[in-house]
């Protein structure tokens, strides 16, 4: 039913249902994002799944799968009767080639259009330290 | 499979020549929204008529809730909801007179459900059927074939004659039946774009037979474009397996690929030298590339 009356909590994620992504990726990517980026910390609840679905008119098994997997990599809690949690930053979140995986995608995109601009990877290190807050 | 609420095997369906179904076997499990796409006359209402026993198949055979589906007991149609494509309403009664006729019908009714969703759905209960819009007509039909609370919901293009807020709200009702998790729900559609949003399975019919079905994820995890780029021509042939389409123009090319396996396209670019972009497709791209 139409629950706008009700729903008070702002959106935390963007869920394009007609992107070739499936939902259920869109909202994994952008929960470990959040999570790096400490937008989302150790113990903020999540919506619930039903939550979810009504409130961005989506079906609730991609989200359920979703949140399964972010539980699977440890990146959320399930807590009995409760909603689930962003998990406590684990100090050792595997080894850095395990994520620096998480960024294959990205860097498989930004290197794709590098390529077709005819820049090299040092073009665009730079860059990157400077977005990162590195310095030069 | 005691399991499947819907469940056929090598369906079709000829009427004199003309063969309108050709070997669909599907299995529904509790807790599903199945979404069945085809263009027009590609067969979905006939396969939905035949599922639900209206209509008999030429051959194979289909079951609801494990029973024939041409013959089933009155126990299993009761639990059963159904929003056919041409709603039947009764024209010179009220709304309300429906409500209370269908009702009758039904051991099980909630009327507080069928209150709250006429007002939600600003339907006008309390005029004649035959003043009332398309919209607003189809949105009653759909409203009567909720009340019994179906374990299993069949509806037709059901959204067809649906302003944009009126067809929101019928989706998210479908929603809160597929967060039950133990209804079940099977709908045909050209909305595209509603289908990504409720449904977590699809039915693709092209000429009558099924060319997709199973998890809508997957689907969208499985069919992608490749685009393809060199410095140098490339061949006419580019040894990529399950291909929907392909155009070859000097350097460049670009592959439609079912049965993608998800891993980057690092071994393609090595053997052809070139550049290649995965992208991924919505199911309305999808639906286009399947009847290419």
């Amino acid at each position: 039913m139409d629950k706008r009356s009700t729903q008070s909590a702002p959106r935390i994620f963007t869920l394009q249902p007609s992107s070739g992504i499936p939902i259920y990726r869109q909202l994994i990517d952008q929960v470990r994002r959040m999570v790096a980026s400490g937008q989302l910390m150790h113990g903020t609840e999540l919506p619930s799944v039903r939550e979810v679905a009504a409130e961005y008119t989506v079906n609730p098994t991609t989200i359920s799968k979703a949140y399964g997997l972010l539980e699977g990599e440890g990146l959320l809690q399930r807590n009995r009767g409760k909603p689930m949690t962003i998990a406590g930053v684990r100090r050792n979140q595997g080894a850095r080639p395990q994520r620096l995986k998480h960024l294959e995608a990205q860097i498989d995109a930004l290197a794709l259009a590098a390529v077709q601009l005819d820049l090299q990877a040092a073009d665009l290190i730079g860059l990157i330290r400077k977005k990162m807050g590195e310095g030069s | 499979m005691i399991d499947s609420i819907v469940s056929a095997r090598q369906l079709g369906k000829t009427i004199k020549d003309r063969t309108i179904l050709r070997d669909i076997s599907v299995d529904v499990t509790p807790g599903n929204v199945v979404g069945v796409i085809g263009k027009n006359g590609a067969g979905k209402t006939t396969l939905l008529e035949i599922l639900l026993g209206f209509s008999p198949p030429t051959s194979g055979n289909s079951a609801l809730f494990g029973h024939d589906s041409f013959t089933l007991p009155a126990s299993v149609k009761a639990k059963i909801g159904f929003v056919p494509q041409q709603e039947e309403l009764v024209n010179p009664i009220t709304g309300t007179q429906l409500l209370l006729l269908t009702a009758s019908l039904h051991r099980h009714w909630n009327p507080s459900l069928t209150s709250t969703l006429s007002e939600a759905w600003e339907i006008p209960l309390t005029r004649p059927i035959q003043t009332l819009s398309a919209g607003e007509r189809q949105k009653l039909s759909t409203l009567l074939a909720l009340g019994h609370e179906p374990e299993l919901l069949v509806l037709d293009e059901p959204a067809a004659s649906l302003d944009p807020i009126a067809r929101r709200q019928f989706l998210q009702q479908i929603l809160e039946i597929a967060a039950a998790q133990t209804r079940t729900v099977l709908f045909s559609t050209h909305i595209v774009s509603d289908l990504e949003r409720v449904a977590n399975q699809i039915w693709i019919i092209r000429h009558g037979t099924l060319v997709w079905q199973g998890d809508l994820d997957a689907l969208k995890e499985s069919v992608v474009r490749l685009n393809i780029h060199a410095r140098q021509p490339l061949p006419a042939s580019l040894g990529v397996s399950n291909v929907l389409s392909c155009r070859v123009e000097g350097p460049h090319a670009t592959a439609v690929v079912s049965r993608w396996d998800g891993l980057p396209a690092r071994d393609l670019e090595q053997r052809l030298n070139a550049n290649v972009e995965v992208e991924n497709l919505s199911l309305e791209d999808i639906f286009v590339e399947l009847h290419s």
